[in-house]
């Protein structure tokens, strides 16, 4: 890579606007240093005015404020300025970024057109033409090999193909299977039950007996004649 | 810079630190030593160049607690060994006049590049003044490195095509790619 590269270098990649926007923000480093050296000297005059004040020396001391007043003023323009520089370079940044964006689009479309004229739509219609006819030819052979089986092995075919759908297809569960047979509960007595054993063992039998009827036939009889 | 705070090697204090040992493998490790603290001292007190004739000047060549300097021919040697490991230069024939790099100038291109591609400013134009003295950079390891060392850096990464060093005349920038 470093080989690529050190070959390319021969042709410098800065362009007349980037020595521009250097000569700009170093501009805009002189300012930044001015500004500082003015900040830093406002400070101190700031302190020897107090200094003065202090020892009575009232126009000295205003002689320097005035000197301060006019160094912020000198400030505030330093800053403008900045501003502007910083406002020019953006600019031209910009501007750069948008050349770069306008020359990819030109090469998108030059590339696009390439492509639209490498596919005309002669090409396109030949190609499809061509095509219908590889698949009319397809058919063809197909007709042809499947030709060699008779009606009935196409049937055979499709009831095995039919089976196999059937098998792969999970079973579905059938009416008769769903409705289990509960066994009938006997009915829960609306009553508080009163009275003896024997009248509890008597509805039990009957309930059994009208729910199954042949075991215990005889039984209700029987304590019937207890009772 | 005398008040540099760095966590003095025991070796400071210690008298035969100060001259070069005749056994190898003493000396081996001495100037191994000495090739620490030398990076460590300039580190902190965020140095590049370094004048072996007023070397005694500064408190890492000369201990004045125990009385002990640095001879020159023993600087000599240790920068040397300095210069081969890359973290050293001489700026003139005489070598008289050193660099130090902490930092190897490749490590440094890297540290840089890093840091301009975390600010995403590859293809823009740039100050040496704002890359080492800007507000931008204070944090920054590079804040306040030599612009000489750092053209010196800079010039490294051209030849990887990673920027081109741009200088007219007082001008000096460099534009990232």
């Amino acid at each position: 890579m470093g080989l690529i590269f050190g070959k390319k270098k021969q042709v410098s990649r800065i362009t007349e606007q980037d020595k521009a926007v250097l000569q700009l923000k170093q501009q805009r480093d002189k300012l930044k240093q001015y500004h500082k050296r003015i900040g830093i000297c406002l400070e101190k005059d700031r302190e020897v005015a107090k200094k003065l004040l202090n020892n009575g020396q009232r126009e000295r001391a205003k002689l320097l404020l005035r000197k301060k007043r006019y160094q912020e003023q000198l400030l505030q323009r330093t800053e403008n300025q900045l501003e502007n520089l910083e406002k020019m370079t953006h600019d031209i940044e910009f501007a750069q970024i948008e050349i770069q964006v306008v020359n990819g689009l030109k090469r998108g479309n030059e590339a696009l057109k390439k492509l639209n004229d490498a596919l005309s739509i002669e090409d396109v219609e030949r190609i499809l033409d061509e095509t219908r006819e590889g698949i009319e030819k397809q058919q063809e052979i197909d007709s042809l090999l499947s030709g060699v089986l008779t009606s009935e092995d196409e049937d055979a075919v499709l009831s095995e193909l039919d089976s196999l759908i059937a098998e792969s297809l999970p079973e579905v569960p059938s009416e008769d299977k769903m409705d289990v047979n509960l066994p009938e509960l006997p009915e829960v007595p609306s009553e508080p039950m009163k009275g003896s054993l024997y009248k509890i063992t008597l509805e039990i039998y009957l309930v059994l007996y009208f729910s199954e009827k042949k075991p215990v036939k005889k039984v209700p009889e029987q304590v019937a004649l207890e009772a | 810079m005398a008040d540099v705070n760095i966590d003095w090697p025991w070796q400071y204090s210690f008298p035969p630190f100060f001259s070069l040992q005749p056994h190898t493998e003493t000396r081996s490790k001495q100037i191994a030593a000495w090739k620490t603290l030398i990076l460590e001292y300039f580190k902190a007190s965020k140095q590049s160049t370094l004048d072996i004739h007023e070397a005694t000047n500064l408190p890492v060549f000369n201990n004045t607690a125990i009385n002990r300097k640095l001879n020159t021919a023993a600087l000599l040697t240790i920068l040397n060994e300095l210069q081969n490991s890359g973290n050293a230069a001489p700026t003139d024939k005489q070598k008289n006049i050193w660099e130090i790099y902490w930092h190897t100038l490749e490590e440094w291109g890297n540290i840089i590049y890093t840091y301009i591609m975390n600010i995403g400013a590859t293809n823009s134009v740039l100050t040496i003044y704002e890359l080492t003295q800007g507000d931008d950079v204070q944090n920054e390891e590079f804040y306040g490195l030599d612009s000489n060392v750092f053209i010196k850096i800079l010039k490294a990464l051209e030849t990887q095509g990673k920027c081109e060093v741009m200088l007219f005349d007082d001008q000096q920038g460099v534009k990232f790619f």
